[in-house]
C-alpha cells in the first residue's frame, strides 16, 4: 500500500462502499406541463407581454404594502383580487391543460408570474393551490379526479393545498405516518401547512395498504380538525391539520403517492425560486435606490465601498438565483434535467434570498430594523421559504446522485479541461 | 482532405452541436480521434504538445471558421452570435481540439479589439493569422505603478519626425510575454492631458529591438508571467490601433472581452467541481457529511454560473459584451478559490505533504485560486463596476480624474 493510499485509509476508512457509476439514463414522463419548446433564454414576445400584464395588476392592486396590511390584520388574502386573476388573467389556470379548463400554458409561464408575485410578496393561497395541490393532481394521473377538480382551481371557484410533512419539516416518505386504512379514512397530523386552516381541498400524503398514496380530503370533512399556527411570514398562512378517521378520496394508483409528492415538489421548488428572484429583484432595487439617495459624512452612503462592494454581491447573487430558476423552468417537468435544476434553483435561491434579506436591512440601517419598512417581510418570507419545501441542506443530500453521475460521466468523454488563462 | 462544414449552419442548437461534431470526427487526425474517444488523456496530451501537429490542426481548424465562431465570415470566422458560438467551442472541448490556454489573449481580446478598431490592412494583416493560430500575444497594460489605475500608464510613446513612435517604459505581469509574437500596448502621448486622455494604443511586434521581457517567477512556483522592459522601441505608425490618444476606449473594449471572457465554460456541463466530486470518491472523503454538503454546493454554484453565463450570451447576441460581465468574473473569482481550498480538503492530509510522482492536483489548483480575483481586474475593481455601471451608485472619487496625467501625485 503506497502512502496516500494509507492516509486515505486512515481519514476516511476504506473505500469499498462508494463507487462512481454511470448514470441511468431513464425518464419518467411527468404530463404535468406543456413541453417547453423555445431556446434556453430566448424570451418571446409573450413572455414579456405576460410580465408586463402580471406586474401592472399586482402594482395596482397587490403591491406590498397590501400584503403587510393583510398580514399585519392575519387576513388570508384578497379574495376579490383571488377571483380577478382567475378570471380576467387566467392565472390559476395559466399552465393546466386545456381539458381541465386551464390555458395549456408551460412551467416557463408560471414562473414569469411567480416571479412578479415574489416581488410584491403576494401570498394566500395561490402558491398552494398552484404550484403543490394541482401539480400534485396532474403527476396522481387520475384522469377522474384531475377532471373534477381542476377546472374549478382554474376558475378561482376552489383553493387548495398539499400537505406532506409531519413536524419534522424533511420531505422523506419515511417521516409520512399519517395513515389509511382499507376505507380509505385518513388518521395522523400534518404541520406546518401552507393555507392549512382555509384551502377548499387537501391533497394528503398518506400510508394505506400499498404503500404512500395521494388522497383528497374536502375541507368539511367529518374528523378532520384544523387550527392556525403562530408564523413567522405573515404573507403566508399555515396550519396544522389533524385526521381522526376522516373520510378521504385516495387519487392516482396505490402506492404511487410518493412519486406524485416528488414531482409536484419540483414544480414548486421552481416556481418558488421565481418568486424568490422576484424578491431579492425588489430588494437589490429598494436597497440601490436608498444608496442613490441617503447622505451621510456629506455624501450619498452608495459613494461608500462598503455599501457598494455588499451591493454588487447582492447583484451577482440575483443574477445567479435568476439564471438557475430560469434554467429549471425552461426544462421539460419529468425529465433529469428538471430534477436537476429544481433541486439547483431550490438550494441556491433559498440560500441567496435569506443572505439577500439580511443585506437589504444591513444597508437601510435603523429604518431598516422597524416595523414599518419592508424589508423585514422579505426576510421573513425567505426564512419561511428556506424550510417549506425542504431545507437547502436536504436538497444537497438529494442532490448527491446527479452530482455522483456527473462525475462519473467526466473522464471518458471529456479528455481535457480547458480552462481560460487571465491576462 | 479537408472536409467543409456546410455553409448554412443549422439553426437548430442540437444539430449545430452535431454538425461540428461530425466535422470533427471527419477531420481530427486517425490518432487523435481514437485517443479521444478511447479517453485516453495522456496520447491526446502528447499529440497536442508536438508542436507541428497542433500546428497544422489548428491550420485546419482556423479555415473552418470554427477557432473565432462570433468573427465576421469575411474575417476568418462563422459570424455566429456569442451562445451559438460556445455551441461550437463545447464541442472543440469535448473532442480536445480547441485552441490552447495561451491563445486567450489572441482570440478573445486581440481579435475583436481589432475587428472593432482596426484598419482593413490591420485587419487583413492580422485576423487570419489569428484564427489559424500562426501567432502568440500577449497583452501590455499594467505597469509597476498602474494597475487597478490602468490610465495612469506612464509607459512614454512620442511620434517622430517620420511619423514612427519612439517608445520607452515597463510593463509588468504580461502572461506569456517572453513568447508571443505581438502584444497589445498601451502608452501615454500626451501628458499635458488628463491621464484617461492620453493614451495611445498600439499592435506591437514582440521581435522589434528593445523589447525585453524577462519571466517572473509565480507564486505556484511556474514562470508565465513577465515585466517587459520598452527601451527605445520604434513602432510605425501602421501598428497604432485606433486614433492617436483615444487608446482608452480602445482598451475599454479589450478589457470587456477581457471580463466577459474569464466566467469558465460557457454551457452546463462538466466543471472544476465534477472533478472535485471524482476525487473525494477516490480519496474516501466524500463520506465525509460536511464535505459532501460543501462539494454539492460548490456543484450548484458553479452550474448556476454556467446558466448565468448561457443567459448572458444569449441575451448578448452579436452585441459587444457589457457591464454585465464583471458579475460573472466576480463569480468566477469566488467560486475559484472556493473550490481551490475545498480541494485540498478532500486530500487525506491536507495536500500539505505528498510522495515524489503523486502530487495531487489540488496543489496546483490550491496555489492558483487567486488568480482570477486578481488578473483581468480584481474583485474590488469588479464590485466597483458593477455598483456603478449596473446599479447606478456614485462613482469613485478619482481626485485626479481631471487633472493632467504630469501633474499628478506619485507612489
Ligand atoms: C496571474 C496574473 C496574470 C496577469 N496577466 C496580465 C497580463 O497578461 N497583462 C497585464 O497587463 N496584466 C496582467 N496582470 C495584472 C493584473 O491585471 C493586475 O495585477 C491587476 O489589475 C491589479 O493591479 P495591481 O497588481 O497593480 O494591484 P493594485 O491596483 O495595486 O491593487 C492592490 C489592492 O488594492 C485594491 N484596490 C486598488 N484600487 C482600488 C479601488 N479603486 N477600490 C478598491 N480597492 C482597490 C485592489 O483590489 C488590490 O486588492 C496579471 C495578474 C495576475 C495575477
Amino acid at each position: 500500500m503506497s502512502r496516500v493510499d494509507f492516509l486515505f485509509m486512515c481519514r476516511w476508512g476504506p473505500l469499498s462502499d462508494v463507487r462512481l457509476t454511470p448514470p441511468s439514463h431513464s425518464l419518467t414522463l411527468c404530463p404535468v406541463y406543456a413541453e417547453q419548446r423555445d431556446p434556453e433564454f430566448g424570451w418571446t414576445g409573450e413572455h414579456r407581454q405576460l410580465r408586463e400584464t402580471v406586474r401592472g395588476l399586482l402594482a395596482e392592486r397587490a403591491p406590498v404594502s397590501r400584503s403587510r396590511e393583510l398580514a399585519e390584520s392575519g387576513a388570508r388574502h384578497d379574495a376579490a383580487l383571488y377571483s380577478a386573476l382567475a378570471e380576467q388573467v387566467g392565472l390559476q389556470g395559466l399552465a393546466l391543460p386545456e381539458r381541465f379548463g386551464g390555458y395549456g400554458g408551460t412551467l416557463l409561464d408560471l414562473a414569469i408570474v411567480a416571479e412578479e408575485m415574489g416581488r410584491v410578496l403576494y401570498g394566500g393561497p395561490f402558491f398552494p393551490t398552484v404550484a403543490l395541490a394541482a401539480p400534485a393532481l396532474m403527476a396522481s394521473a387520475d384522469e377522474e379526479a384531475c377532471a373534477e377538480y381542476l377546472p374549478r382551481i382554474a376558475d378561482g371557484s376552489v383553493t387548495a393545498t398539499l400537505a406532506v410533512v409531519e413536524g419534522s419539516g424533511v420531505w422523506s416518505p419515511d417521516d409520512v405516518l399519517t395513515v389509511a386504512d382499507a376505507g380509505g379514512r385518513l388518521t395522523g397530523a400534518k404541520f406546518p401547512v401552507l393555507d392549512g386552516v382555509d384551502a377548499d381541498l387537501l391533497v394528503v400524503a398518506a400510508r394505506g395498504p400499498e404503500g404512500i398514496s395521494l388522497y383528497v380530503v374536502e375541507g368539511g370533512a367529518e374528523g378532520l380538525q384544523r387550527s392556525a399556527l403562530e408564523i413567522l411570514d405573515g404573507t403566508r398562512r399555515m396550519g396544522r391539520v389533524t385526521f381522526d378517521a376522516t373520510p378521504a378520496r385516495r387519487i392516482g394508483a396505490p402506492g404511487h403517492g410518493w412519486a406524485a409528492v416528488t414531482q409536484a415538489r419540483e414544480v414548486a421548488s421552481v416556481l418558488m425560486a421565481a418568486e424568490q428572484v422576484g424578491a431579492m429583484a425588489a430588494c437589490v432595487e429598494l436597497t440601490a435606490e436608498y444608496a442613490r439617495t441617503r447622505r451621510q459624512f456629506g455624501r450619498l452612503i452608495g459613494s461608500f465601498q462598503g455599501v457598494k462592494h455588499r451591493l454588487a454581491d447582492m447583484a451577482v447573487r440575483l443574477e445567479m438565483s435568476r439564471s438557475a430558476a430560469y434554467w429549471a423552468a425552461w426544462q421539460d417537468p419529468g425529465t433529469e434535467e428538471f430534477a436537476f435544476g429544481a433541486g439547483t434553483a431550490r438550494s441556491f435561491c433559498s440560500e441567496a434570498c435569506l443572505q439577500t434579506g439580511q443585506d437589504t436591512i444591513q444597508l437601510h440601517g435603523g429604518i431598516g430594523f422597524t416595523w414599518e419598512h419592508d424589508a423585514h417581510l422579505y426576510l421573513r418570507r425567505a426564512r419561511a421559504d428556506m424550510t417549506v419545501l425542504g431545507t437547502p441542506a436536504q436538497v444537497r443530500a438529494e442532490l448527491e446522485t446527479t452530482v455522483l453521475a456527473a462525475a462519473a460521466e467526466l473522464e471518458p468523454t471529456v479528455a481535457t479541461h480547458s480552462i481560460e488563462v487571465p491576462a | 482532405m479537408t472536409v467543409t462544414l456546410p455553409v448554412e449552419l443549422p439553426a437548430d442548437d442540437a444539430e449545430l452541436a452535431d454538425a461540428v461534431a461530425s466535422w470533427l470526427r471527419q477531420n481530427l487526425p486517425a490518432d487523435w480521434l481514437a485517443a479521444v474517444e478511447a479517453g485516453d488523456r495522456a496520447t491526446v496530451e502528447r499529440i497536442r504538445a508536438d508542436r507541428d501537429r497542433a500546428a497544422a490542426w489548428f491550420d485546419v481548424l482556423g479555415e473552418a471558421g470554427l477557432a473565432t465562431p462570433t468573427w465576421p465570415r469575411e474575417h476568418g470566422g462563422l459570424g455566429l452570435t456569442a451562445d451559438r458560438a460556445s455551441i461550437v467551442s463545447e464541442q472543440l472541448v469535448r473532442y480536445s481540439a480547441e485552441r490552447p490556454n495561451q491563445d486567450f489573449v489572441g482570440l478573445a481580446l486581440a481579435g475583436p479589439t481589432i475587428l472593432e478598431w482596426g484598419t482593413d490592412e490591420q485587419k487583413a494583416a492580422r485576423l487570419p493569422a489569428l484564427a489559424r493560430g500562426r501567432e502568440l500575444w500577449c497583452q501590455l497594460f499594467s505597469e509597476p505603478g498602474a494597475g487597478s489605475d490602468l490610465a495612469a500608464l506612464s509607459t512614454r510613446a512620442v511620434q517622430q519626425e517620420d511619423g514612427n513612435w519612439l517608445v520607452n517604459g515597463q510593463k509588468v505581469w504580461n502572461s506569456y510575454a517572453h513568447l508571443a509574437d505581438f502584444g497589445l500596448l498601451m502608452t501615454r502621448t500626451d501628458p499635458a492631458a488628463p491621464k484617461h486622455r492620453g493614451i495611445t494604443y498600439f499592435l506591437l511586434d514582440m521581435r522589434t529591438p528593445g523589447v525585453e521581457p524577462r519571466p517572473l517567477k509565480q507564486m505556484t512556483g511556474d514562470a508565465e508571467f513577465n515585466e517587459t522592459f520598452l527601451t527605445d522601441v520604434v513602432i510605425p505608425d501602421s501598428a497604432r490601433l485606433g486614433p492617436v490618444n483615444q487608446g482608452w476606449a480602445v482598451a475599454i473594449t479589450t478589457l470587456m472581452q477581457e471580463r466577459n471572457g474569464l466566467s469558465g465554460r460557457p454551457a452546463v456541463g462538466p466543471g472544476a467541481s465534477d472533478a472535485l466530486v471524482a476525487r473525494a470518491v477516490a480519496t474516501g472523503a466524500w463520506r465525509d457529511p460536511l464535505l459532501r454538503d460543501r462539494l454539492v454546493s460548490a456543484f450548484v454554484e458553479e452550474r448556476s454560473l454556467q446558466m448565468t453565463t448561457i443567459r448572458s450570451f444569449v441575451a448578448a447576441g452579436s452585441g459587444a459584451p457589457t457591464a454585465e460581465g464583471s458579475i460573472r468574473k466576480l463569480a468566477h473569482a469566488t467560486l475559484s478559490e472556493k473550490l481551490g481550498v475545498l480541494g485540498t480538503e478532500l486530500e487525506p492530509d491536507g495536500a500539505i505533504a505528498w510522495d515524489a510522482h503523486e502530487r495531487p492536483a489540488a496543489v496546483e489548483q490550491f496555489l492558483a485560486m487567486k488568480t482570477y480575483s486578481i488578473a483581468g481586474g480584481t474583485s474590488e475593481i469588479q464590485r466597483n463596476i458593477i455598483a456603478e455601471r449596473v446599479l447606478g451608485l456614485p462613482k469613485d472619487p478619482d481626485p485626479e480624474r481631471h487633472t493632467p496625467f504630469q501633474e499628478r501625485s506619485r507612489g
